[in-house]
């Protein structure tokens, strides 16, 4: 264990899955409880266009990431809000939307499928300290922003209605709510990969539901979930040769297991 | 002579949704101090009166006033107590403890990025306490009959110490017996607490006694000082479509 954190590319897959664990725990809670799981589904899937984007003109795919993840947010949130289409289409025509507009990207340049396989399935090589850098000051932004309106995005999560009655303003919320998701999931792509991103986002908190805790122990449990995943899954990455994003969700999916399990109705 | 000021105006508010009208010219006033109902048919406008009064639609015409301010400069929602139709059918699995849905009541109140402070404490206990869930605090409200959940919605709603408390049709989901100490809890809240009430319901004799002003709505409003003033009225069946008799029946 000392002899893998002596490594830097280590040291930093490490620094920036813990930042992802929490993000992604946090913020994965309120979109399970909203029925919204498959927002990170999407993002993840758009994001993977602004990484095409950004190998085909040599820009740096974690910001062209960023930029087309928060697009898709807020055009996904202004369709359900204000055209009131129904989330779960509104998500299925983006995710294969995008898919194909990154497939025909890719296929257009057809010179960077290496590149590429790192950004799908995550790598711990991949880990730059730029990357490092970007992670530490949009994380902490991210982090600042659910914090500051964490119990008004509960409020909303558990009676939409209520709150916005009581004088919360929703709509900004949840267009917030939305932009950090979005930003949380670019950066997630270099350790656990566009395909994989949904489930570090998803499966901790529907795990942790699974005890029958209140709101603030079962956001706490899911992070404490997330974060031994990222640990033991990068770990395994190291020792084994395994695609990081691989290796995390199939530590996840052993939690949701072992809880279904001990909860069993 | 005592003055009562009002809680809400209504000045030719009418809704549309695509050409189809829902309500159309209504005028009313709630006053301070009121215990007021709302009764009418389905899909008559009743729930559609109380989300413009709590600003959940926007009217297509008219205006709104809530304690004689426009409703569009309207900042102190905490004042009103909303308790909305569907709130007692929750999620059995949503991860929330009675205690964490009744301080749901003080976060407007509170400001960003801010903790409970001692009087938050103190006054959700106390909401807690009044509607009787105080031993339930640690229990999740999915796990809840429809009877205590209707009673924690209620809880959160008075922790905000409102002045007035809206509850739309309180009885959905709800057994006979809950119903009537549902009632008895709005009576008791009007009386010791001088909370101003108004609520939707389909059982105006069950409460007949206590109304000071009954709201009649299908599409238009018809208000009436007394439920007895309206049993008498005709335009009850006029306005239900066919004939219609109340009942009073005292308990």
């Amino acid at each position: 264990m000392i002899e893998m954190l002596s490594y830097p590319f280590m040291q930093r897959a490490f620094a920036a899955g813990l930042i992802i664990a929490i993000l992604a725990a946090i913020s994965g809670s309120f979109i399970v409880l909203r029925r919204y799981s498959l927002l990170s589904e999407t993002l993840a899937h758009v994001s993977l266009v602004g990484v095409s984007v950004g190998l085909l003109i040599g820009s740096n795919p974690l910001w062209m990431a960023i930029v087309a993840s928060l697009i898709a947010s807020w055009m996904i949130e202004y369709l359900r809000s204000v055209h009131h289409l129904y989330s779960d289409s509104i998500l299925a025509i983006f995710l294969s939307g995008s898919l194909a507009l990154a497939i025909i990207i890719v296929s257009l340049a057809g010179s960077f499928n290496a590149s590429l396989f790192s950004y799908l399935f995550g790598s711990i090589l991949s880990v730059t300290n730029e990357d490092l850098a970007v992670m530490g000051i949009a994380g902490t932004a991210g982090m600042a922003l659910l914090l500051l309106f964490f119990k008004e995005l509960y409020f909303i999560a558990f009676d939409e209605e209520v709150a916005r009655a009581s004088g919360i303003r929703v709509a900004l919320l949840n267009f917030m709510l939305v932009s950090v998701i979005a930003v949380i999931i670019a950066l997630s792509i270099r350790v656990v990969g566009t395909l994989l991103i949904g489930a570090l986002m998803v499966i901790p908190p529907v795990a942790a539901i699974r005890f029958g805790l209140g709101f603030f122990k079962t956001m706490l449990l899911s992070i404490i979930i997330a974060l031994i995943s990222v640990i033991v899954g990068l770990s395994a990455s190291f020792f084994f040769s395994l695609p990081s994003g691989a290796a995390i969700v199939l530590c996840l999916l052993l939690f949701f297991i072992v809880a279904l399990v001990i909860n069993l109705p | 002579m005592k003055f009562f000021p009002s809680l809400f105006e209504f000045h030719n508010v009418s809704f549309s949704v695509r050409g189809n009208e829902i309500l159309k010219s209504v005028n009313c006033t709630v006053l301070k101090g009121e215990y007021c109902a709302i009764i009418g048919p389905n899909g008559g406008g009743k729930t559609t009166l109380i989300r413009l009064l709590m600003g959940l639609d926007k009217p297509t015409a008219g205006t709104i006033k809530l304690f004689g301010v426009e409703q569009n400069k309207f900042k102190a929602w905490h004042k009103i107590g909303y308790v909305p139709q569907r709130s007692a059918l929750v999620d059995a699995n949503f991860p929330a403890t009675v205690r964490e849905v009744v301080a749901m009541g003080r976060y407007a109140l509170r400001g960003v990025f801010s903790f409970e402070s001692a009087e938050d404490r103190h006054i959700i206990e106390e909401s807690m306490e009044q509607m009787g869930v105080s031993d339930l605090c640690d229990r999740l409200i999915g796990h809840l009959s429809g009877g205590q959940r209707q009673r924690v919605m209620i809880a959160r709603a008075l922790a905000s110490h409102p002045e007035v408390l809206i509850v739309d049709e309180p009885n959905t989901g709800v057994d006979v017996e809950s119903q009537h100490r549902f009632y008895e809890l709005l009576r008791s809240l009007h009386k010791t607490r001088g909370i101003s009430i108004l609520f939707i319901t389909h059982d105006v004799g069950v409460i007949a006694e206590d109304i000071s002003k009954l709201f009649f709505v299908n599409q238009t409003l018809l208000v009436s000082q007394t439920p007895q003033e309206m049993v008498r009225c005709e335009e009850i069946s006029r306005l239900y479509g066919n004939p219609s008799h109340v009942v009073c029946h005292n308990h």
